[in-house]
């Protein structure tokens, strides 16, 4: 039991980290919604009608979207983009999609690659994908989730100023949508490549993220 | 049962409740314009006050120097709501519209209210609105 917490020890410590945070959110935003109402004249909302509410959908969502969006580019980009010095980057002459045999598939694969990457053909090329499918599908998903609850929040405080509800097409090209997409996009974008540069010549000793404490700033790719 | 079906079913069972929800919320929005205007035909100033929001209660009074159930009768308000052609909820908002009149109302705690009643609409820029809170 304790080897097996242990050796999942990343994943548990962020899947406990991430529930505490949100049900953190709910609760303060709870209280932020509740103040906004009685500001207005409104009722205020029990917790469960918080926590189901456009207010609290979009918040969420706008969030995930700009993560996996992050992610998904930061998988892409290090494909083909390199850069001197980090160990975030490969190597400076392996931009590219690299060969099979470097990847391990189909005759190159080990007894102990995964069957997917065994098998060739199309099933293993789209498994060669499989990280950026999923990612990109989980931003698609939370973006658009994004644009319906935003829709909603947005047309809740249009009617609660007596203005008219706009439609889903009209919402997506509005202000309202891009501020809360871009808002979270920049800072994204930020602390990627902050993280990109400043490891070149900061370290952290015994994480991954870093080159060794002793690495020249010149070696780039180098993690252990 | 797979846990894709499963998902599905799940999915199908929560967007149709959605729906329900949607539809049971229109209605008693709906019924709350209604209401709110069979009572200032009446001349039933208590039952028409008892349908306002609190902010719209008190701004009634507060303009017109005296009770919300004497002064509702005469406000200045359409003689009838009329046929209600659409009903649009967001959340605890809502817009009743109807031939003679666009009301709107919010949820509180369950029970509708009239927010702002003989509204005129301006594009852009917030209804007019002859009846209106805060």
């Amino acid at each position: 039991m304790m080897r097996r917490l242990k050796n999942n020890g990343l994943s548990l410590f962020f899947g406990v980290i991430f529930l505490l945070a949100l049900g953190g959110q709910s609760v303060v935003g709870r209280a932020a919604y509740n103040e906004e109402q009685r500001t207005q004249g409104r009722a205020e909302v029990t917790y469960t009608e918080y926590v189901t509410s456009s207010d609290f959908a979009v918040d969420v969502t706008e969030n995930w979207q700009s993560e996996y969006l992050q992610f998904l580019l930061y998988i892409l980009a290090t494909v083909w983009l390199v850069q001197r010095g980090s160990p975030e980057s490969k190597e400076l002459d392996q931009a590219g999609m690299e060969s099979d045999e470097h990847e391990k598939i189909a005759e190159y694969a080990n007894a102990d690659s995964p069957k997917l990457a065994r098998v060739g053909g199309l099933r293993t090329t789209l498994y060669g994908w499989s990280l950026t499918i999923l990612m990109g599908a989980l931003f698609f998903a939370s973006w658009g989730a994004q644009s319906i609850a935003g829709l909603a929040r947005y047309n809740e405080q249009q009617l609660a100023q007596q203005q008219d509800p706009v439609r889903w097409a009209e919402y997506v090209v509005a202000p309202d949508f891009w501020s809360r997409t871009l808002q979270n996009w920049q800072s994204e974008f930020l602390a990627v490549g902050s993280m990109v540069v400043f490891s070149i010549y900061l370290r952290q000793r015994g994480s991954p993220e870093s080159k060794p404490v002793g690495a020249p700033h010149s070696s780039t790719g180098v993690t252990d | 049962m797979t846990p894709l079906r499963v998902s599905l079913l799940a999915l199908t069972i929560t967007l149709a409740a959605s729906c329900a929800g949607r539809t049971e919320e229109r209605s008693r929005a709906e019924t709350a314009a209604v209401a709110f205007y069979e009572a200032v035909a009446q001349q039933d100033g208590i039952a028409a006050c008892a349908l306002l929001a609190p902010e719209t209660q008190h701004e009634v009074e507060t303009s017109a120097k005296q009770p919300c159930d004497e002064a509702i009768t005469d406000e200045d308000l359409p003689d009838e709501l009329g046929r209600v052609t659409e009903t649009t909820v967001f959340g605890n908002e809502a817009r009743v519209m109807a031939d003679g009149d666009t009301v709107f109302v919010s949820d509180f705690d369950g029970f509708w209210r009239v927010v702002a009643a003989g509204c005129t609409t301006r594009g852009d820029v917030p209804y007019d609105c002859e009846l209106k809170g805060g």
